[in-house]
């Protein structure tokens, strides 16, 4: 039985990302052009995208790009998969982590300057959220003993209350995994040019769609990780989600770009000693 | 199992002798392969017998402890002679107070009769058997063909092969005995001889940077061995013993003998080049590579984290311990960093095995079972896949003549094998499901109580990371869309480098079943393992690891991928996007005054954060701070 | 069941062009138009066009200004990374047959003689609405169920 309930989760978890991902970015090109007095595309804009990229024509500059696609997006769907199977925070991090850096090394190997800047950035921006996730995954255990899923269902009062601190470092965080100003440094959504497209400039066709279904997942994944502030309530959960991620929006559009050592040191530092004061006031209570 | 164990320590002795004495080529590398060989199939035989203690029966009328006196002085003298060759005023007043302090050790407080177990094998030292002759003899077999190109580059008249193999067949003998070894006294005569072997390697080639690079790691290390000594006064005065196990046995939780243990983890902390003292570890990095690999990631510099880990269980709940995990963080995170500000390859391996060190110090020092599965773990994963690329570097050395990562851009048009032999190493360093990350995340669960060191480490990976997908991005940068054409290396190489690829991957997918067996950690009595293993997952209270379906999705994965590259060899392929001015060759565009330029990039060394110079200073002002509060808060 | 996959991925086609915009020696007057139909006014976002930077992500291909020698090397480039399906709009009386600039002794005289050309903008600078109406007239060109691969 749990058996047959393992595989409808699997299943869930690998039908989630693209689904619920496209409808998040959908809605986040809405919001963003209301903002800025705009109409927007339609809601399904991302999945017309993504099923046009997957109907061009295959181009390659190093022929690794399509391994580091295949291995950007089978991480970041088994590592959602792996939070609706309910698993480990830490190992679902460290899963995660794989499919950046193949990302990153895809990125490197087509040679050009643009990747490579990006692909700097890029290790530069993994060096300012990882800690931080970690930190909430370490909170996350303090609080409710364990780093696994359904013990956070377990609790009384949201985590919210107990992991504040830690939870606007993880907005920090989210801000740079969600590549939002003023954090888009290695690639940016959406014709926010940024060396061109950083990160991604060499990948194209149905090679640019699979990093964007990866994308999904990693969105999905990490407004998961929000949610479980606020695990007692259904409709709780939904608002602090729908709340963070059009306060990301926000920053998005009022913030401009800017440097990785600006970034280093505001994220890093300020998002280090938030978690740092919250994990010693957890500990001693 | 006397047969075992006399096989293991003295079978390479023989064999190094051999070498020496007889300087045919053909028949020294027969001797080296048959050695390592029956090294292997030795070892592998000593599981069965695990765990036993026992004293060898006396030969001509002397116990073990006696019969090492002589050659633990003529080792002393040796030293000694060799610091004054060297002219060095350090090495000599360490190695006078040394001799001073051993005679007054054997004179004044044991007078004669030990009362100690010599032997004592349980699955740790196992463990360390099983890595020290497989990992070693398979660096043996690598440093044939590699010695033999090395001195056809240098043009030597006079082979100087036979001593090299020498030093390194009778090093591993050596490891052997000292991991074996329960009383104290046998383990600093080896620990000694580790001293004098890794000095004479590390100047094999002659130059006046080997030699000076030599003498520093001389004077380092029995600096150490005197913390060692100065430690075995301390212990044996209050208790009387120098038998290992009755010392962890007995548990002192203050005054002299605490000093003691604080002391073997100062000398622990000097053989495995841990800040402060980490720069003899860089400096033997001129060596040539098999040394590198096999005395500084693999064997020697594990003695020390092997000394803690066993001495653990007797620091249990004291500030000391807690001492030890700090240390141990802030290596781990000075290690990390200074790694990324590094741009020459051996280099960054050399600062990666301090961090990893650092890493299992910290798990020692926190001493819950976890953290001591964890820092068993990375242990035998880091042996393996840190020799794996220090294997790898010396074959690119020596084909592009250069160590410099920046030199290794875009190596896999010219070394494809190698190239991805060395990224797939790099990826075991860095991600799940394997062995390493596995450790990584054992030492996180278990760290996750104690915020200085989680916060510490938590940054210190994301460190690691950054190093390691910068050099595996920067040997697969070029646009190569062509077929994969295996490179030719000699047999004994490409056989190396597979072994330990195919070592560490099917370990990896077994550790469940490592824990469940072989992880029967020190002074432990009714086994409880610290993470049950089911149906190859792992998992304790608090967290759980799907070991074996994880790999089975890496493996799925991975073929996935490589029929998708496949498929997509009928993909058009084009240049990397130069804004339209390329030209049909690689990165190579029309610039100003239409001349043709070629793009270059070079990796971001960040070295005004993060380099050599700029942290080296702060990071040894803090060790050795953290040093002096843990040997007086024991006072 | 593979015709309904043709069918989807064209309509798809059709409503996500994304656009290259590559001035040709244009002075300036049809681009600042083009940049106009980003803004709010416009907004061409409506249609799903992005202004992406990028050959390799590109799909239409929006050429100002004549073609002078050379940039005709740059834009054959840029067309050559262009994965197929894509279209060419030339926008503009100078992109049509170099405009008042035809005669001169630099001017190459049209996007047509470099590379080939689905879509003709005319206007001296052409308006924001009949750029938009030459994007929307490529956007069904693309969604062809059977583009044509080679030209």
């Amino acid at each position: 039985m749990s058996q047959n309930t393992d595989a409808l989760l699997i299943l869930a978890g690998l039908a989630a990302g693209p689904l619920i991902g496209g409808f998040v970015t959908g809605l986040d090109r809405i919001v963003t052009a209301r903002c800025q007095s705009r109409i927007g595309p339609p809601l399904l804009q991302p999945f017309y995208d993504v099923a046009k990229l997957l109907s061009k024509e295959p181009l390659v500059v190093n022929i690794w790009q399509v391994f580091c696609a295949y291995a950007y997006l089978a991480a970041a769907s088994i590592s959602l998969v792996l939070f609706g199977l309910r698993s480990d925070l830490l190992l679902i991090l460290f899963i995660q982590a794989v499919g950046a850096v193949f990302l990153v090394v895809g990125a490197y190997s087509s040679g050009s300057p643009f990747s490579q800047v990006g692909a700097h950035r890029e290790l530069l921006q993994m060096l300012c959220y990882e800690p931080l996730l970690i930190l909430v995954t370490v909170g996350i255990y303090l609080q409710t003993g364990s780093f696994r899923v359904p013990r956070v269902f377990a609790g009384e009062k949201p985590l919210l209350f107990h992991l504040p601190l830690l939870f606007l470092a993880l907005l920090c965080a989210l801000t740079i995994k969600l590549r939002k100003s003023p954090f888009d440094l290695s690639t940016s959504h959406h014709a926010h040019q940024e060396l061109v497209k950083g990160l991604l400039t060499d990948y194209s066709g149905p090679f640019l769609a699979l990093v964007e279904i990866g994308h999904w997942y990693e969105v999905v994944l990490m407004l998961g990780l929000c949610s479980l502030f606020w695990a007692t309530s259904w409709e709780g959960m939904v608002a602090l989600v729908g709340i963070s991620y059009f306060l990301e929006i926000l920053i998005d559009n009022t913030c401009a770009r800017l440097n990785w050592r600006w970034m280093l040191t505001s994220v890093l530092a300020f998002g280090l000693t938030l978690s740092l004061f919250n994990l010693v006031w957890l500990t001693m209570h | 199992m006397e047969e075992i164990v006399a096989v293991l320590i003295v079978l390479p002795l023989l064999s190094a002798t051999a070498c020496l004495l007889f300087k045919a080529e053909a028949l020294r590398s027969w001797i080296i392969v048959a050695t390592g060989l029956a090294l292997i199939l030795t070892s592998l035989l000593l599981t069965a017998h695990v765990p036993f203690t026992y004293s060898p029966p006396m030969v001509f009328r002397t116990t073990l402890h006696e019969f090492i006196q002589i050659p633990d002085f003529v080792l002393m003298l040796a030293i000694l002679v060799f610091g004054c060759r060297e002219r060095s005023k350090t090495v000599i007043c360490l190695a006078s107070l040394q001799i001073v302090l051993v005679t007054w050790l054997e004179l004044f407080q044991i007078q004669g009769v030990p009362a100690s177990q010599a032997i004592n094998c349980d699955h740790l030292t196992l463990i360390m058997v099983l890595i020290i002759s497989i990992v070693g003899s398979i660096i043996c077999f690598q440093a044939i063909p590699y010695m033999k190109n090395h001195e056809a580059h240098q043009q030597l008249v006079r082979s100087r092969q036979p001593r090299f193999f020498f030093i390194m067949l009778a090093f591993l003998g050596i490891m052997n005995g000292m991991v074996l070894a329960n009383d104290l006294t046998v383990f600093h005569f080896f620990f000694e001889c580790t001293t004098l072997c890794s000095f004479l390697l590390i100047r094999h080639d002659g130059t006046p940077d080997a030699v000076r690079n030599g003498v520093r790691a001389l004077w380092m290390n029995t600096f150490g061995c005197v913390a060692f000594v100065v430690a075995m006064i301390v212990i044996h005065h209050r208790m009387g013993t120098l038998d290992l196990q009755e010392i962890i046995r007995t548990r002192p939780s203050e005054g002299l003998p605490l000093l003691g243990l604080a002391l073997l983890s100062l000398a622990a902390f000097t053989k495995s080049a841990q800040f402060p003292f980490q720069s003899w570890l860089l400096g033997a990095m001129v060596a040539p590579t098999p040394v590198s690999a096999l005395l500084h990631s693999s064997t020697m510099v594990k003695v020390g984290v092997y000394l803690v880990v066993r001495l653990a269980p007797a620091m249990q709940g004291t500030f000391l311990s807690q001492c030890v995990a700090l240390f141990g963080a802030v290596s781990f995170l000075a290690g990390a960093a200074l790694a990324v500000g590094q741009s020459n390859g051996k280099k960054v391996l050399a600062y990666s095995t301090i961090s990893n060190l650092g890493l299992i110090f910290a798990c020692a020092g926190l001493n819950t079972p976890e953290a001591l599965t964890a820092a068993t773990i990375l242990i035998v994963f880091h042996a393996l896949v840190k020799a794996l690329l220090f294997l790898c570097v010396g074959a690119i050395e020596q084909t592009i003549e250069s160590r410099d990562i920046e030199d290794m851009r875009g190596l896999y048009s010219r070394m494809p094998t190698t190239a991805v032999i060395t990224v797939m190493g790099v990826i075991m360093m860095i991600m799940p499901p394997f062995g390493l990350v596995l450790g990584k995340w054992m030492a996180f669960e278990a760290a996750a109580r104690t915020v200085p060191v989680i916060v510490i480490v938590a940054v210190g990976s994301a460190l690691t990371v950054m190093y390691w997908a910068r050099w595996a991005g920067t040997l697969m940068s070029d646009p190569f869309a062509g077929s994969f054409r295996i490179e030719r290396q000699p047999a004994l190489t490409l056989g190396a480098l597979m072994a330990l690829i195919v070592a560490a991957g099917g370990l990896s997918v077994a550790v469940p079943w490592l824990v469940q067996w072989l992880l029967i950690l020190p002074g432990e009595s009714g086994h409880v393992p610290a993470f049950l293993s089911e149906g190859g997952v792992l998992e304790n209270a608090a967290g759980v690891f799907a070991v074996v379906p994880l790999s089975a999705v890496a493996i799925a994965g991975l073929l996935h991928g490589l029929w998708a590259l496949r498929r997509a060899r009928g993909a058009r392929v084009v240049p990397p996007y130069l804004s339209g001015i390329q030209t049909g060759a690689p990165q190579i565009f029309i610039g100003p005054m239409q001349r043709l330029v070629k793009a270059e990039a070079r990796n971001y060394y960040l070295t005004s954060l993060f380099g050599e110079k700029r942290l080296t200073g702060w990071v040894n002002l803090a060790a050795a701070l953290l040093l002096i509060l843990m040997l007086g808060s024991t006072l | 069941m593979a015709v309904m996959f043709k069918k989807i991925f064209a309509r798809a086609r059709s409503k996500s062009p994304w656009l290259l915009h590559f001035n040709c020696g244009s002075c300036n007057g049809c681009d600042i138009e083009v940049l106009a139909c980003l803004t709010p006014v416009y907004d061409v976002e409506r249609f799903g066009i992005i202004n992406v930077g990028n050959p390799m992500h590109a799909d239409v291909l929006l050429v100002t200004g004549t073609v002078n020698p050379r940039n005709k090397r740059v834009l054959r480039n840029l067309y050559e990374q262009m994965p197929h399906p894509k279209a060419v709009v030339a926008v503009g009386s100078c992109g049509l047959t170099g405009g008042i600039f035809r005669e001169a002794y630099n001017v190459v005289g049209g996007v047509n003689k470099v590379i080939p050309v689905d879509v003709y903008v005319p206007g001296c600078p052409a308006r924001p609405e009949a750029i938009i109406d030459g994007v929307i007239f490529a956007m069904k060109k693309l969604g062809e169920v059977k583009p044509c691969r080679e030209r």
